[in-house]
């Protein structure tokens, strides 16, 4: 394989005395869909949160795309090639969904507003709202709102997108219409983590599960082998319980 | 006010006659009554103006020109302190140590020294500080400061206003979830490019009101400059009424000045608040 796009390596973070990552190391490759599951508090979020440093680290290192998450500058530049949906969409709330997908590639790309409102427009359609665009997000439904949050996170052309447990807020009719939308991208070959526990996703496009525990990578292997052969007792226990349902 | 509540297109239109029989809805509330409390204050301003030009007539044309000032030390003012609170409630939020202490110190201390005295510190001792710095560094630019009253009374006032505007800017701020600052930092934005475009414009909008009962204060409290020889409406009115020996008159029309103009912004105030509210 090809030089890992993103590339952990021992990173330590604490929480005042909580130890949350313990000494992790991961690479994630281009066009590669990576799935983290694990128990709550195991660390997922924080891990992909440190991925674009929007959480310190305490020790370690993060390369992503050949950049070190050493300085502001780098972090920036990191920034703007990751793209990252949130469990509660955060759209920014005072703009119309046109003016979220065309903020940041003004005034972080500094394209010129003709081209922000094409890319803009494009993505929409692509996400199935072509027609809300001159709508407030506190107009719009939960599921549509994490569409335009995926938009908005793809309008800045990334080469990784971010998903921090995207469906885990919306009512399960909401949550196929986002999980299509990334399914569509996982096909399309855009690099992926995501935290989710959607096992239908993560068995349609992961091509890796990562099981976390207690800050620490328990185990990992392709969705079919993981889930039918897990080789930690407390793997087993876990997928025991979200596979039942 | 009516077609304000009509702007957004996907609102109902409700007719007239229907709005009177629900609550809250009755005309009487739409069309603002404290606006009559606004005409009814001009009114009995003008009556005696003009019924009784002496002394009346007498006193306004003598302080006048302290309206003007009045309004210009407030105006003035209010324009920077909304800079310098913008700039000090930032600074209480700051993750950088000097910073917020730096921040905190001017927001403590400030608010904990009455403006009267802060003015008269700014107007009396500050230049005497200056000249005499300046003799003991030999620069007779210093040396020769002389403070202008205006001028000094601006930066007292926008000195004490910008640490209570600070707190307000710093409420406001913290009052919008992390989430809408996470998720501009990790479309590459910068800190202050997350907080132009994304924070600050939602903050306002929860500001607003105290920021407006801040206009208000301020506006009354700039009679304080008066001490400091600005010549402003309180000043000039007591000018008038030392030589005239007419305080009643006086302090009558004064009173009502400020009045029209202190109700006068609470209803624009109150104005922008109504406007404002339809967007959210």
């Amino acid at each position: 394989m090809s030089e890992p796009i993103i590339s952990i390596r021992g990173v330590h973070k604490y929480f005042g005395k909580v130890h949350a990552l313990c000494g992790l190391d991961l690479d994630i490759y281009r066009g590669e869909v990576v799935v983290i599951v694990g128990p709550s508090g195991s660390g997922k979020s924080t891990l992909l949160r440190c991925i674009n440093r929007l959480e310190n680290y305490d020790r370690g290192k993060i390369v992503v795309d050949g950049i070190p998450l050493d300085n502001a500058r780098n972090i920036n530049a990191v920034r703007r090639d990751v793209g990252m949906v949130f469990q509660s969409f955060n759209l920014f709330s005072h703009l119309t969904v046109l003016d979220n997908l065309m903020l940041a590639q003004r005034v972080v790309r500094k394209r010129p507003s003709t081209e922000a409102r094409q890319t803009a427009l494009a993505l929409l359609k692509k996400v199935g709202i072509p027609d809300k665009a001159g709508a407030k997000p506190a107009q719009l439904s939960g599921g549509q709102q994490q569409r335009v949050a995926i938009a908005r996170a793809l309008a800045m052309n990334p080469k990784v997108m971010l998903f921090d447990e995207p469906t885990s807020a919306l009512d399960p009719e909401m949550i196929k219409e986002v999980l299509e939308v990334m399914l569509a991208l996982a096909a399309e070959g855009m690099t992926m983590a995501v935290v989710s526990h959607e096992m239908g996703f993560t068995r349609a496009a992961a091509k890796r599960v990562i099981f976390m525990d207690e800050g620490q990578i328990l185990e990992q292997a392709s969705p079919d082998v993981l889930f039918s052969n897990p080789q930690h007792e407390r793997t087993r226990q876990f997928l025991g319980k979200i596979l039942s349902h | 006010m009516l077609s304000g509540s009509m702007s957004t297109p996907d609102r109902p239109h409700i007719p007239k006659e229907e709005l009177d029989h629900i609550p809250g809805a009755e005309r009487s509330t739409r069309i603002d009554v404290w606006w009559w409390l606004v005409v009814l204050v001009v009114g009995i301003t003008v009556l005696l103006l003009f019924a009784w030009p002496d002394p009346f007539m007498n006193i306004f044309k003598f302080v006048q020109d302290g309206i003007v000032i009045t309004i210009t030390v407030t105006l003035v003012s209010f324009v920077l302190v909304l800079i310098v609170g913008m700039i000090g409630g930032l600074g209480r939020l700051s993750n950088k140590r000097s910073i917020y202490v730096i921040s905190t110190l001017y927001v403590e201390l400030v608010r904990g020294v009455p403006l009267l005295v802060q003015l008269i510190i700014w107007y009396f001792a500050v230049p005497v500080m200056i000249q005499s710095l300046g003799k003991v560094w030999n620069l007779p630019s210093l040396e020769n400061f002389q403070a202008d009253p205006v001028v000094m009374a601006i930066i007292g006032l926008v000195f004490c206003y910008g640490a209570y505007m600070s707190e307000i800017y710093r409420a406001g701020i913290q009052s919008i979830p992390k989430g809408q600052m996470e998720a501009a930092r990790s479309l590459g934005m910068t800190y202050f490019q997350s907080m132009r475009h994304v924070v600050l414009p939602q903050a306002v909008r929860v500001i607003l009101p105290p920021i407006g009962n801040e206009f208000i204060a301020l506006l009354k409290d700039s009679s304080l400059v008066s001490v400091v020889a600005v010549a402003d409406l309180t000043r000039r009115g007591r000018e008038y009424a030392s030589i005239h020996f007419d305080p009643i008159e006086v302090w009558m029309l004064v009173a009502l000045l400020y009045l029209i103009m202190t109700l006068f912004s609470a209803r624009v105030v109150n104005w922008i608040e109504k406007k404002t509210k339809f967007e959210r």
